[in-house]
């Protein structure tokens, strides 16, 4: 579980989060969405400590992540995974290097096992036998998907996924998206998903937290969604001819 | 002010990158990258620049000498002076800059802007040690060996111009060449070469490190990180030069 308990933080001057408490519970798929510059990647990045928020806490089963040391920040971030907009894959490593890259950093294993790993995360992602492909000669969509098993590599607690469906084909979003919740509850992560995707939001969405000028304007879930009242969600999440349409239907 | 800033900003990323290292066998191997991408990659043009200064050199030197008073054997001595105390370090170390430093602008740059260096923070890798460090030391156990390449291509050059171009006797040549050599002209070379290898890939780093952006702040960075460092190699040149010959 993690909990972010008044988190604020300001860029020249200028408040891009105003207090924000959240809970993200384990075994959950937890969305973030906002309209562009709402303060949700800041968000996020708080969460993880690539930011360092102005005020609040961040705690990670209970444990202050935001007054630890480095080394002690070092052992969190063993257990977190994280989903890059553009996937992060090492241009110079192909896509087996990239997979080991956690593995020897953090893992004492051997050759032969950590191969085996790398095999394992590649086939859990259906992407088994581009091992030796480097991140130039893959699509962005398994691009995405090397992504996701890089992230699980360590076997991770914690998966963060920043607009994990950003430019892809509607077909292999939802596919990334059951990915993430299948890891999500056959590995019991707690998982963060930010995104613009109202798709994924209706697919994933255990829990959804819609950020609106830097404040949480609103907390609930893929069903509560569809009958909110409030005026800023029901703009961003029901802008769309679509989405109006799913919205009389239900 | 904005200099003060980049400076106490440097500072902090070098502190930094030297304070956490990371795993030794990760930073080995990507030593033996770096030497083999910063290094053998460089020889072909410090060949072809050294072969060619050590020739204008001779050349200059043999049709600037118009009184018999001064002996053959200076054209020799003069390329041997020339190539050790300046041309294999200052010039190379300035050309390498364009080619070296706007290389590693560019690719720390990219990896900044493309997440990948913030896929390496929270992985918990200390992403300024892991990316830096290795060109750093590879520089500065390469970059003297390329010093002394640079200085005998050079010096050959000059000796073929004078083989074939008749402006001084080879005899005469290679008498200038031998002649009052002391060892500390190629330690102060040497020095020069090492302090100029660290400027050369922690500067550039520095900037490629701290973009915002994209592929246009990267281009920034990238011009940004050649201009600073080729003007902090003259500087520290001059102030190496006062310490140690002076």
């Amino acid at each position: 579980m993690i909990e972010l308990k008044k988190i604020s933080k300001s860029f020249n001057g200028k408040q891009i989060l105003h207090g924000i408490d959240v809970v993200y519970e384990k075994g959950k798929t937890n969305l973030i969405i906002g309209a562009s510059g709402s303060g949700k990647s800041v968000l996020t990045k708080c969460t993880v400590g690539l930011i360092e928020p102005d005020e609040g806490q961040v705690l990670y089963n209970g444990k202050d992540f935001t007054a630890m040391k480095l080394d002690d920040r070092k052992e969190v971030r063993k257990k977190i995974g994280m989903l890059f907009q553009g996937g992060a894959l090492f241009d110079s490593l192909s896509v087996e290097e990239n997979i080991k890259f956690p593995l020897r950093m953090h893992a004492s294993m051997t050759e032969k096992e950590m191969q085996d790993r790398v095999n394992f995360c590649l086939g859990r992602v259906n992407m088994s036998g581009i091992n030796d492909r480097f991140p130039a000669e893959i699509s962005g969509g398994m691009q995405k998907r090397v992504g996701i098993a890089r992230a699980i590599s360590l076997g991770p607690s914690y998966l963060f996924c920043d607009e994990p469906n950003s430019g892809l084909d509607p077909g292999t979003s939802i596919l990334i998206d059951n990915l993430i919740k299948e890891l999500t509850e056959e590995f019991q992560i707690t998982t963060v998903v930010v995104t613009h995707d109202m798709n994924s939001v209706m697919e994933i969405g255990d829990h959804v937290i819609f950020i609106h000028k830097g404040h949480k304007h609103w907390e609930g879930t893929k069903d509560t969604i569809l009958k909110t009242t409030n005026k800023e969600l029901s703009d961003l999440v029901f802008a769309s001819d679509l989405m109006k349409k799913v919205r009389k239907l239900s | 002010m904005k200099i003060l800033q980049n400076i106490g900003e440097y500072f902090i990323l070098m502190g930094r990158t030297f304070s956490q290292p990371t795993k030794a066998s990760l930073i080995r191997k990507q030593i033996s990258f770096e030497l083999n991408s910063l290094g053998l990659g460089s020889m072909g043009i410090i060949t072809i620049i050294s072969a060619f200064m050590g020739a204008v050199i001779t050349l200059q030197t043999a049709s600037n000498i118009d009184s018999a008073l001064i002996p053959d054997y200076t054209v020799g001595f003069t390329a041997r002076q020339s190539m050790i105390l300046e041309f294999s370090t200052t010039i190379i170390a300035l050309i390498l800059a364009g080619k070296v430093g706007s290389n590693i602008a560019s690719e720390i740059g990219m990896m900044r802007v493309t997440e990948q260096i913030d896929a390496l923070e929270i992985m918990g890798v200390n992403s300024a040690s892991y990316l830096i460090v290795p060109k750093i030391l590879a520089a500065v156990i390469i970059n003297p060996f390329l010093a002394i390449w640079s200085m005998f291509i050079g010096i050959s050059g000059g000796y073929l111009v004078a083989e074939f171009s008749g402006v001084v006797t080879t005899d005469a040549f290679i008498e200038g060449v031998q002649l009052d050599f002391k060892m500390f002209s190629i330690y102060y070379a040497l020095i020069k070469t090492a302090v100029f290898a660290f400027i050369i890939t922690s500067i550039p780093a520095y900037y490629g490190y701290n973009v915002k952006g994209g592929a246009l702040e990267v281009g920034v960075a990238s011009t940004k990180g050649v201009v600073t460092s080729s003007i902090v190699i003259l500087i520290a040149n001059y102030v190496i030069t006062q310490l140690l010959l002076i």
